[in-house]
């Protein structure tokens, strides 16, 4: 287990910039989640925790100590790969005993150690297999077994249930959030899906770009994004963005949403009447009203998926909007519908930056 | 008007696909003109058996061109005399084969009947040892240095490539002018102050340099069929060897090579039976000398069958089925090790 910490570190390849000066640092087992879209440098990130990419500029502590310019072999830490990087040739227990053969264990100790991360992976009965017998799982916790053998400093996860099916990456992730809680280990993990960084993470890292967009746990991105491109990301389905005017700030805000007038019953500061906003509401924090006096919208589709159902809606002189509804809805297409929004959910963007100008 | 000059100057991709166009002429005219009696015939005998009306060309080529050739060589092991004709050359049974293999010691080529044969074999056999070690070595240490991110990789591999397109004689030619009595070699030996050395003279010096030119020469094909081995290795994998600390020799040796063997096996059973059959350059650079050092068992065919002054076509036939079985098995060999090939 060991602390991290990245100060101002930057990554170009040839002329371009991948990574622009991350400050980052992660606390001792602690369960941090890289998260963004692709190409926002967040593997570039891990592979630059791991020594596999050296960085431009920038410093890489772990406890403390300056491990800039160790390479990936001298850093004790352990990485589970994509694609699971299993050495074909060798059986499942070599595969878990290579790492411990380099440090110079004695035989019955990489024994041991092997035997402890097979039953506690359930690999025990297939010790003797070669990678290609095994199924996807079974490969992905030969990779993760692969890692915990050698108790390293830190767990690195690069998209590692991005190769598995629905149904088995939901089983996984469950397993790695159990694994987390009996190892304790200092684990960050890189996904591009947010319910994994969700539903695993103690924080999350949102990247965009190469840069961090916003730290925080699950829940503070959730309900307190720092930003339009947090606030979209973070969320399925994302948030509903609705360009809007301040009309006017004394006390009580009034925006201009597509035909309607919208009264909040607080300010945020530095809007004055005029200011072009975007403001950002969640699809469960939108109900259909009974009176027709909220916004007039027609439903475009319905998505009933039993438990619950998405509703998404056209108002004039706005982009579609996406209403959640518990149970199962009984609109249609082409209904008329008027749609209210919770007053105390919604957030308000600058429109140009995309920076939270006031947040429930 | 100004648009004119222009619209009139003829494109480069105008000018390809007018030439393409003209190119495929005939096949379309062929296609027309053999397409209704293939129609006529595909109904005649159905679509099933049309698989073989498209093979019989192929087969036909193949046959007259191997198939027969080997069928004439097995007559001619079998009967003797100096006729050229099958019909007119008596039936001896395995006759040749028991003069070849008259000996009185397989080990030592003196105690043999034929004993130009068995220093073919000897010679052979020595040459193959050593030609197919060095071959296997060499290309695997150039493959894994052009596997590098070294400086101008694509200019050494083009490099190293470069003499297997080269023909075996113009190879020998080039290293005849180089390794003869008043070659480069020795002028650059000369001019350091040593004595000139008499390459072709000495029979070790001798069959060095035909393993030497061999190895020069074919390298480039055994280094392209490794690298391309060792270009199917994952990165990752090696990503993760550095990921568990290991060391660079452990990395060769637990990682790279066990990927790497079913090329080694093709590259090492290839170079086998290329090594069996060399003929060419080693008849161009030593002629088989000095005396018999050098002399192959192709070369030996060879003789006996055209070059002396008795023409022995049986006797040489015979030797050719010898080496042809042995080729056989080998290419089992080689046949095997490419189905071996998934790990």
């Amino acid at each position: 287990m060991a602390e991290l910490k990245l100060t101002g570190a930057r990554k170009s390849f040839a002329n371009i910039d991948v990574l622009h000066g991350i400050d980052l640092a992660v606390k001792d087992g602690e369960f941090v989640v890289f998260v963004g879209p692709s190409g926002c440098g967040k593997s570039t990130l891990l592979r630059v925790i791991a020594g596999l990419e050296n960085v431009t500029s920038g410093e890489v502590l772990i406890d403390g100590e300056r491990v800039t310019h160790l390479p990936a072999s001298e850093r004790g830490l352990a990485m589970v790969f994509q694609s699971y990087a299993l050495y074909p040739h060798m059986s499942v227990a070599k595969n878990m005993a290579f790492a411990l053969e380099n440090m110079g264990l004695k035989p019955a100790e990489i024994q041991a150690r092997v035997a402890r991360a097979a039953a506690m992976l359930r690999l025990t009965d297939y010790l003797d297999r070669k990678p290609k017998a095994l199924s996807g799982g079974q490969r992905q916790r030969v990779a993760i077994g692969r890692a915990i053998v050698r108790d390293p400093k830190i767990f690195l996860f690069d998209e590692p249930l991005s190769n598995l099916d629905a149904e088995l990456r939901v089983a996984t992730r469950k397993e790695l959030a159990a694994l987390h809680a009996k190892l304790g280990g200092t684990m960050i993990y890189v996904t591009h899906d947010q319910v994994e960084a969700m539903t695993l993470a103690d924080r999350i890292v949102v990247l965009n770009a190469g840069r961090i967009e916003q730290v925080g746990t699950p829940l503070e991105l959730y309900n307190r994004p720092s930003n339009a491109f947090v606030a979209g990301f973070i969320g399925s389905p994302r948030m509903n963005f609705l360009p809007a005017v301040v009309t006017s700030d004394d006390g009580t805000l009034r925006l201009t949403v597509g035909e309607r007038e919208l009264e909040l019953p607080r300010t945020a500061s530095g809007l004055v009447a005029g200011a072009r906003v975007t403001l950002g509401i969640r699809p469960e924090h939108i109900d259909v009203a009974s009176d027709t006096g909220m916004l007039g919208a027609t439903v475009d589709l319905v998505e009933q998926l039993g438990g619950e159902a998405f509703i998404y809606a056209s108002a004039p002189g706005l982009p579609q909007i996406t209403l959640r509804q518990d149970g199962q809805s009984q609109f249609h297409r082409g209904d008329a519908i008027a749609i209210r929004f919770a007053a105390d959910h919604l957030h308000i963007f600058d429109a140009t930056t995309g920076a939270a100008l006031a947040r429930p | 008007m100004s648009d004119a000059p222009t619209a009139a100057r003829p494109q480069p991709g105008m000018a390809a696909g007018a030439l393409a166009r003209v190119a495929v002429l005939p096949v379309g005219l062929a296609l027309r003109v053999l397409d209704p009696p293939m129609r006529w015939l595909q109904r005649a005998i159905g679509v099933r058996r049309m698989a073989y009306v498209f093979l019989l060309p192929n087969f036909a080529f193949f046959g007259l061109f191997v198939f027969l050739p080997i069928g004439i060589n097995i007559v001619f092991s079998v009967t003797g005399g100096t006729a050229l004709f099958p019909s007119e050359r008596p039936y001896v049974g395995a006759e040749q084969f028991a003069y070849l293999f008259d000996c009185g010691s397989y080990l030592d080529p003196s105690s043999c009947r034929e004993d130009h044969f068995w220093r073919g074999v000897a010679n052979t056999t020595k040459f193959v040892v050593f030609q197919v070690t060095a071959m296997v070595l060499f290309s695997l240490i150039t493959a894994l240095v052009l596997n590098m991110k070294i400086r101008g990789r694509g200019f050494f591999r083009a490099v190293y490539f470069f003499p297997v397109l080269l023909s075996p004689v113009v190879v020998a030619l080039i290293w005849k002018w180089i390794l003869q009595r008043d070659g480069l070699l020795n002028a650059a030996i000369t001019t350091l102050g040593g004595q000139k050395i008499l390459f072709f003279v000495d029979p070790g010096w001798a069959m060095f340099w035909a393993v030497f030119v061999s190895v020069w020469a074919h390298m480039g094909f055994y280094t392209l069929i490794l690298l391309a081995g060792l270009q199917a290795i994952p990165a990752d994998l090696y990503e993760a060897a550095e990921m568990d600390a290991t060391p660079r020799w452990r990395v060769l040796t637990r990682i790279t090579l066990p990927l790497l063997w079913p090329n080694m096996i093709v590259v090492i059973v290839l170079a086998l039976i290329k090594g069996a059959q060399t003929f060419d350059e080693v008849f161009v650079l030593t002629g088989g000398g000095p005396g018999t050092a050098t002399l192959m068992v192709v070369q030996y065919i060879y003789e006996t069958g055209f070059a002396s002054q008795v023409q022995n076509f049986g006797l040489a036939a015979a030797a050719s089925v010898v080496l042809g079985l042995v080729l056989f098995v080998l290419t089992l060999l080689q046949f095997a090790a490419a189905r071996r090939k998934e790990i």
